[in-house]
């Protein structure tokens, strides 16, 4: 009993921990920003009048239904892009399934400003692709044209994130239940249609669903399209207004929050008792059988075809990096190292800054991600649930909202020696660390799923503590699932600008996205921009190269490569 | 002994916060500005080579990023000066006493440039060069669709142009919105506006920052911007095939310095505002990469051959003296007014446009009365405007956008009053324009 | 389990394993595998852990392929069928029942694959079920169901196919003891019903005895006999199924007896009896004693060796002490001579 006692009482403190570092990182400094939705301009009493008038809105209300429509059809555009990479890399013995585990992760690696540049030039009304099919077949195609403008560049960048999701959830599959299917009569597509991905559902939803909202809260990608009726952009259009104090941009805010944590809420309802990776016993995943000649063939053409797509940002982006001019032409005009010369110079502190940023960033989170899952899926504290809403609601609050929120959190707090806390760099790593803490808490989350209980049952059982547990057993055995969510939250993190604009105070310690927002405020700064963008991406995968390299190696030294 | 320690601190203490303000004039001067690194840059190093022991820091930011972080540090503000384009931040800066007033010492400073003044009439702030607004065209666009060249704002709103036309809002662009206020005054409420949407009926976009119109002419994806010359003769000089070419009728715009208010080195702050004003600092605008309009007219002595010259040329004399106050009255009102009557109707302004050029094309081969009659209803009704000239300027509506008081109704709501305004007009413009077209075709 | 109204198959069907060898890079699973199954037999693969035994049985549905030999079913090579067309129903160790359908979606599945009428899924199914007794969960999900119930489930879902085969992969081996039993009597009740030929991988010797017609006897990927569950017991062939099957007591030269050279003397523990030491080859001293009720166990040291001897208790009788030097008697006939 008294055993017990002490057991909760750590899991206590530590829920504890976690619930005041998102209360200090979070909800405080977005409370403190928002709080203006509630009151009426002018007067100082709570009221709901402002959501009356959001509802009222026509145009609000309008970008509301833009944004659920552009959110949802990401997904399926994504997911279609997706599943046949899957299917072929979790099918078959395919050679190209190293080819498309590495390349496809770097959809999720686009700077800001640049990538949407470079796609207008490759898909954009004059971009080298209509302008190729004006002159050729006498059409165009609207592939940036408004909502499907935006829905094409997110599914894009997306994609990957489906990809890693599916593929998990249908590597997790038990090989027998496969194998009862193929006895009983079934095999090919239609095995996998009735058998493997239903199975592999439940995984997929909670892939698809952060799409969903981090779709949803997107503000960057529709603005670098001119598409200003979504609800993000609206909120950032109208909480950046000069002169104007607008409290509907901290409404719409409010809103982008709910909805995110109403998503998140809905597809755990509806995930509840299909969590079939624990009931599971095997994994093993579907059995993978050798492709013939003709079908290899095949396989890498849909491969190359998919990858092509979505890789064409970098591939638009590299070009622009080395162009003189591109301009309303399929290609460009001359080509030239200039801009490499021209931010290798400063790129060093750019480089250095987003390297240290980005892995404490990502570092933290995979941490407090790890934790609130465990908390979450291990323990009977009574709210732990809402812990993992408070962090995924990071995923709606706009960067913006949490850099105003940071400044009037901890501009006031001095260090002793007169410099405002805000000053300081670490500032701007908690704000990117934030942001990015859902993507390393789903994965964390899916990963202590597929680990039974008893496993760790086993070990108390043997004389282990509940901490001993989770350093030998439990940490070991998600090291996958940490990886994963340490990648993504880097990767993204690397390229994080919208927090930092407001909270960078000096040259010395930018990024390379401010680097690279910096370069591209004028004409003659595209090229240098795009040069800059191509070495973030450049460094973030070689860095995720590493660690995969690095999670593999001690993967194999204790026994547990699958 | 412990007490004899704390005084030599204490003294050594003294010491060093003395040698600090002797040294303030110099030293570091921080500076938030929306300016590129092609302005700073160049002006930097003239600074730190005018005022030796002097070093400028630079923290580029977007205007309201900028407005906000000082907002949100006034507290404990470690920032001298704020530095940009748009007179609309400055005056949010000095309503919230965030500004402290200085009156430079430099002389042979204009009073005016073009039609506005020069300064902050309170002394908030002071102009220390300007801009003139044109119009920017890529010439293979143009080419590929066989389009005219600009010459005149008016020729933006004729059928050629229909479609190809890119603008920024001007609740984001502040010089944007001193260009539509020129037109307001210059022509009167109604038919400032008049000609504001026949323009905007032609737009292919409206951007959210000033910079992506000039991008958007820059890669070909629009054919026409309204832009900032500086931006044309940059893109120009970084070899983008873009032309450019000031109106008959130019407005310029300012661009402004300001003190921060208890700036930590408030010598430093007015060392760099004098520079800026002095022969050398007005000079070093005339650099290429830079290209700004100098206020000091001694100055264009040492431009190149054929640099615009506000004081000499015809052009960009301004057509009247500049109602500051008028404007500041019904910013928030002329915002909002052009949001939620063109960036957000847009594609319904641009059908009943499209349709009304239809019906001029098809008039011009065969003419009818009553389609012509139509045709010029529906145009009124495109023109028509939710509110007066005078209640844009009222405290009633001002106190909509400020939350003060006197205020008739919120501020959303006054948007969408003003939006289903628009929406009904239009969708009424383009039925009378459908009819038109079947009368005169 | 009621109702009996699934028809038998037309013909059962026999099986035959020639000559198969099997490896998984070099670990060699199977070797040499001969076998032959008869129509409507219900045989066992007995062996322990790692004999092969679940392989062979999956080189049967077509889940791993074997480098030498042939399998036939039905006098037809099945190497070229992948396993879905094989027609061989398999019950799983897991039951690999699959938790997003109905036990009924569960049971249809096969019949579906095979394009049959609605109509007559739904009897086929309704059948099934009866048959395993679970008609009123026909509307549950497997993981609402007990073991036993979703052992049912699995059954019943391979024989709606009505299958050549039946394959069950250690059936029994995820239920407690007392269900073990009475469930081994169902599966061999509907087995007898539906004549179908059944192989039954375990690794418990007293399921192979109880239910099994023949019994394959594996150790080490080889086959070391077959015969019915009594041959095994009276006549094993070698030291490995003499005692993997009931005990056995094994001497050898270096305890003091003659044996033929290579072999051992094998027999079992009731068949010998304690005697007097005089003119008996086998003797030596009781080290042990237990008493078991209807029987008494002696150990007796023989040579180097210890042996078992049981007799049946008689009340009243006197028992031996340890310590004192008996002589064990052992009829000829009950003397096996085996290979070591």
């Amino acid at each position: 009993m008294a055993l017990a006692g002490t057991r909760s009482a750590g899991q206590a403190a530590l829920a504890l921990a976690i619930a005041l570092f998102l209360g200090v990182f979070l909800v405080v400094p977005v409370a403190t920003v928002i709080y203006v939705a509630f009151t009426e301009k002018g007067g100082g009493a709570l009221t709901l009048i402002n959501f009356l008038d959001f509802a009222r809105t026509e145009l609000f209300v309008r970008s509301f239904w833009n944004s659920i429509y552009v959110s949802a059809m990401t997904v399926v555009w994504a997911s279609a892009l997706a599943l046949p990479l899957a299917y072929l890399t979790t099918r078959f013995e395919f050679r190209g399934a190293m080819l498309v585990q590495t390349l496809g992760f770097l959809p999720l690696v686009m700077p800001p400003f640049v990538g949407a540049v470079a796609m207008q030039l490759l898909f954009g009304r004059n971009g080298s692709v209509n302008l190729l099919l004006d002159e050729w077949f006498d059409f165009k195609i609207g592939f940036m044209e408004g909502l499907n403008g935006v829905i094409f560049l997110q599914a894009i960048h997306y994609f990957p994130f489906i990809l890693v999701n599916l593929s998990a959830a249908l590597r997790n599959i038990d090989r027998s239940m496969e194998e009862a299917a193929q006895n009983l009569g079934a095999h090919g597509l239609r095995l996998f249609r009735r058998i493997a991905l239903p199975l592999a559902l439940p995984g997929y939803i909670a892939g698809a669903s952060l799409v969903f909202v981090k779709v949803f809260d997107d503000v960057a990608t529709p603005l670098l399209l001119n598409v200003k009726e979504m609800l993000a952009p609206q909120a950032y259009l109208r909480i950046t207004s000069i002169g104007i104090d607008d409290p509907m941009g901290y409404v719409i805010s409010v809103v982008l929050i709910v909805v995110a944590v109403a998503t998140m809420w809905a597809s755990a309802l509806v995930l509840k008792g299909k969590d079939y990776a624990t009931t599971q016993r095997g994994g093993g995943g579907l059995a993978r059988r050798k492709l013939k000649p003709r079908e290899q063939a095949l396989a890498y053409a849909v491969v190359i075809l998919i990858l092509a797509l979505v890789l064409a940002p970098h591939v638009g982006l590299l070009l622009l990096s080395f162009a003189t001019v591109w301009s309303f032409s399929p290609l460009p005009d001359g080509y030239t190292l200039a801009h490499y010369a021209r931010v290798l110079g400063d790129s060093s502190v750019y480089i250095k800054n987003t390297l240290l940023y980005a892995s404490l960033a990502a570092g933290i989170d995979v941490v407090i991600g790890g934790a609130i899952a465990y908390l979450v899926l291990r323990t009977k504290l009574p709210g732990r649930q809402w812990l993992d809403w408070a962090a995924s609601t990071a995923l709606a609050v706009p960067g913006i909202v949490l850099g105003i929120g940071y400044l009037r959190a901890f501009y006031g707090v001095n260090l002793p020696d007169g410099t405002p806390l805000a000053t300081l760099w670490i500032v701007i790593v908690m704000a990117i660390a934030i942001r990015r803490l859902p993507y390393a808490l789903r994965a964390a989350y899916a990963a202590l799923q597929q680990i039974s209980v008893s496993l760790e049952e086993a070990a108390e059982n043997l004389g282990a503590t509940k901490a001993r547990t989770v350093r030998r057993i439990v940490i070991p055995l998600m090291t996958g699932g940490l990886l994963a969510g340490f990648v993504t939250s880097f990767a993204t993190a690397a390229v994080e600008l919208s927090a930092v604009l407001i909270l960078v105070q000096s040259n010395s310690d930018a990024p390379l996205a401010y680097g690279l927002y910096v370069l591209m405020q004028t004409p003659a700064g595209r090229g240098a921009g795009a040069a800059l963008g191509v070495i973030a991406v450049i460094i973030v995968a070689i860095c995720m190269g590493l660690a995969q390299l690095a999670a593999d190696r001690s993967q194999r030294a204790r026994g547990l490569d699958i | 002994m412990i007490r004899l320690s704390a005084l030599t601190v204490g003294f050594a203490l003294g010491l060093i916060l003395a040698a600090g303000a002797a040294f303030a004039q110099t030293g570091k001067v921080t500076v938030v500005t929306s300016f590129s690194k092609d302005v700073t840059d160049p002006l930097k190093k003239a600074f730190e080579k005018a005022v030796p022991g002097a070093t400028l820091e630079v923290q580029n930011r977007n205007t309201n990023a900028g407005v906000k972080f000082l907002e949100e540090t006034k507290a404990n503000n470690q920032v001298d000066l704020f530095w940009a384009s748009a007179p609309d931040a400055f005056e949010v800066l000095k309503s919230k006493k965030l500004l402290s007033p200085y009156k430079p010492k430099a002389t042979g400073i204009a009073e005016k440039v073009g039609s506005y003044p020069v300064n902050d009439k309170d002394g908030f702030y002071s102009g220390f060069a300007a801009s003139g607004y044109g119009i920017m065209w890529n010439e293979r666009y143009v080419k590929a669709n066989k389009l005219p060249t600009p010459k005149e704002w008016q020729d933006l709103a004729t059928a050629p142009y229909f479609d190809h036309v890119s603008i920024s809002a001007p609740s984001r662009s502040g010089t944007t919105h001193l260009t539509i206020e020129t037109i307001l005054q210059g022509e009167g409420w109604d038919k400032g506006w008049r000609t504001t949407k026949e323009i905007s009926g032609n737009l292919r976009q409206v951007t959210d920052r000033s910079f992506g119109v000039p991008e958007a002419v820059n890669s070909g994806q629009v054919g026409y911007g309204i832009v900032i010359d500086f931006f044309a003769f940059s893109s120009q000089g970084a070899g983008f095939p873009v032309k450019f070419v000031y109106p008959s009728v130019t407005t310029l715009v300012p661009a402004n310095v300001g003190i921060v208010a208890n700036a930590p080195n408030k010598a430093g702050a007015e060392a760099f505002i004098e520079f800026l004003l002095s022969p050398a600092g007005q000079e070093a605008l005339l650099e290429p990469t830079i290209r700004r309009l100098p206020v000091r007219p001694e100055t264009y002595a040492k431009a190149p051959a054929g640099y615009p010259n506000p004081f000499k040329d015809k052009n960009l004399q301004g057509l009247l003296t500049f109602n500051a106050e008028l404007s500041e009255s019904r910013t928030a009102a002329v915002d909002t007014l052009f949001d939620q009557l063109i960036t957000f109707q847009l594609e319904p302004l641009k059908a009943a446009t499209k349709t009304l050029h239809d019906v001029d094309a098809a008039l011009a081969k065969k003419d009818n009365a009553q389609a012509r009659a139509l045709a010029k209803e529906a145009r009124d009704l495109i023109a028509a405007m939710p509110i007066t000239a005078a209640q844009a300027a009222s405290p009633e509506i001002r106190a909509a956008f400020t939350g003060g008081k006197e205020k008739s109704s919120r501020q959303a709501e006054l948007e969408q009053q003003w939006a289903a305004f628009a929406k009904e007009k239009y969708a009424a413009a383009k039925a009378k324009a459908d009819e038109a077209l079947k009368l005169a075709r | 389990m009621t109702g009996m109204t699934m028809s038998k198959p037309a013909r059962a069907v026999g099986i035959e394993i020639a000559d198969v060898n099997l490896s998984y890079g070099s670990t060699h699973v199977l070797k040499n595998v001969d076998l032959t199954i008869h129509p409507g037999e219900f045989f066992a693969f007995l062996g322990p852990s790692g004999c092969g035994k679940t392989t062979l049985l999956r080189l049967i549905a077509g889940f791993a392929q074997a480098q030498t030999g042939r399998v036939l079913l039905d006098g037809q090579d099945v190497a070229p069928l992948p396993p879905w067309r094989r027609d061989v129903g398999m019950v799983f160790q897991s039951y690999a029942l699959w938790p997003h359908m109905t036990v009924a979606k569960n049971v249809a599945f096969g019949l579906e694959e095979r394009r049959l009428p609605r109509v007559e899924i739904d009897r086929r199914v309704a059948e099934a079920l009866d048959l395993v007794g679970l008609t009123a969960y026909a509307g549950r999900r497997p993981a609402q169901l007990s073991g036993g119930q979703q052992q049912r489930v699995a059954v019943a879902r391979t024989i709606a196919i009505e299958p050549k085969v039946l394959l069950l992969d250690e059936p029994l081996s995820n239920l407690d003891a007392k269900m073990r039993v009475s469930v081994r009597r169902e599966l061999r009740a509907l087995q007898q019903r539906l004549g179908l030929t059944t192989i039954f991988v375990t690794h418990d010797q007293e399921e192979a005895n109880t239910i099994c017609d023949r019994i394959a006897v594996m150790d080490a990927g080889t086959v070391r006999q077959v015969g019915t569950p009594m041959e095994l017991y009276e006549n094993p062939a070698n030291l490995f199924v003499a005692s993997f099957l009931g005990s056995a007591n094994i001497l050898g030269d270096g305890d003091g007896i003659a044996v033929p050279a290579g072999k051992r003397l094998v027999f079992r523990p009731q068949h010998a009896t304690l005697s007097s030491v005089d003119g008996v080859p086998l003797r030596g001293p009781v080290t042990h004693r237990e008493f078991l009720g209807a029987t008494v166990r002696y150990a007796v040291r023989i040579g180097g060796s210890e042996i078992l001897v049981e007799t049946p208790f008689q009340s009243g009788a006197e028992l031996r002490r340890v310590g004192d030097t008996v002589g064990v008697a052992l009829p000829p006939e009950r003397m096996l001579y085996l290979p070591a």
